[in-house]
């Protein structure tokens, strides 16, 4: 139901000849998703604010120009995915990721995981392989983590990855591969 | 060419396995090994609760986040509405300050000072440099 009223105001947007008339319904639809994404990535929130914002407006500034061989989602996904690697590359981001990393870690393993009738035991294990990921995904390298967080947190298959990313779906898949073998080394084998 | 007859599979299959990707001897060899089944399980449930995870922390971040950007607008505006009354505080204190200055201590001392000199100065007769033989004339 959702999935439907999504596309279809997706198909909304696409066949507007001016995308500028809809923007205010596609921040409303897409910011969460671009702000999540760019959340995840920079760990910093008024990073991932600043990054959201400059996402769309570049794609307003380029509305024009949007060739629609993909999805709106993936087209902003992808000028989300440059500015957050330009964010990264930033020195002075770099400074405080590392400070980040050495520092106490955000505790993120407390949210989200519903009980689902789950022994106490079963659930703790659970938060303890949460929190190992998200520890493994921060020291991903930065292609590795883009396609992760892409897949794993924003559900999106292996072309929508290669057009949000700019790369062949191969070396997305091969970029994949070395993160989950990442992921899974940090998780100690408790998966 | 992979080999069917593993003991268990290699974290590449699990992870192709993970992608959905699987080679069709890796879903079976799953259906006939419950070790592999359960690994492969425990590592989708610990990434599916990861993106749960990580996207409820993000919208407490956003909500987080709002909070923080509309308190300074409304420290902003109480600050706007009340900057006139501030100023006009600001400017009576420093008005009864001076009164109290100028009116409370400098002034009494000064004037009554003053007003001796001149007393003075008046009730001579003559000028001071004539008052000791003004009292020559006076004992005589």
């Amino acid at each position: 139901m959702e999935l439907s009223a999504t596309s279809e105001l997706e198909r909304a947007i696409r066949s507007d000849v001016a995308v500028v008339a809809n923007f205010e319904a596609l921040v409303r639809l897409y910011r969460p998703k671009v702000f999540r994404f760019a959340l995840a990535s920079l760990r910093d929130l008024d990073a991932a604010e600043t990054v959201t914002q400059d996402c769309f407006l570049r794609a307003y500034q380029a509305s024009s120009s949007f060739r629609r061989d993909c999805s709106m989602q993936t087209w902003l996904m992808q000028i989300a995915v440059n500015l957050i690697r330009d964010h990264s590359r930033n020195r002075r981001f770099q400074f405080w990721r590392r400070a980040r990393l050495t520092a106490k870690p955000v505790d993120v393993a407390g949210h989200g995981i519903a009980d689902q009738g789950r022994s106490p035991e079963t659930l703790a294990l659970l938060k303890e392989q949460v929190a190992a990921i998200w520890e493994a995904a921060g020291r991903l390298p930065e292609r590795q983590r883009t396609v992760f967080l892409l897949r794993f947190v924003e559900d999106m298959d292996l072309l929508e990855i290669a057009c949000a990313t700019g790369m062949k779906e191969g070396t997305v898949k091969t970029h994949l591969f070395r993160a989950l073998r990442a992921v899974r080394e940090r998780l100690g084998g408790t998966a | 060419m992979r080999r069917p007859s593993l003991k268990h599979l290699a974290p590449e299959q699990l992870s192709e396995c993970i992608l959905g990707q699987p080679d069709p001897w890796i879903a079976r060899h799953l259906k006939e090994c419950p070790a592999c089944r359960t690994e492969l399980e425990q590592f989708r449930e610990a990434l599916f609760a990861f993106r749960g995870v990580v996207r409820d922390w993000s919208e407490n971040q956003a909500g987080a986040a709002l909070a923080v950007h509309s308190r300074p607008t409304q420290s902003r505006s109480w600050i706007a509405s009340h900057q006139l009354a501030f100023a006009l505080l600001l400017a009576a204190v420093c008005v009864l300050a001076s009164l109290v200055w100028h009116g409370g201590q400098k002034t009494p001392a000064s004037d009554s000072l003053l007003l001796n000199q001149v007393d003075a100065q008046v009730s001579r007769t003559v000028p001071s440099s004539m008052e000791p033989l003004m009292k020559l004339v006076v004992q005589e």
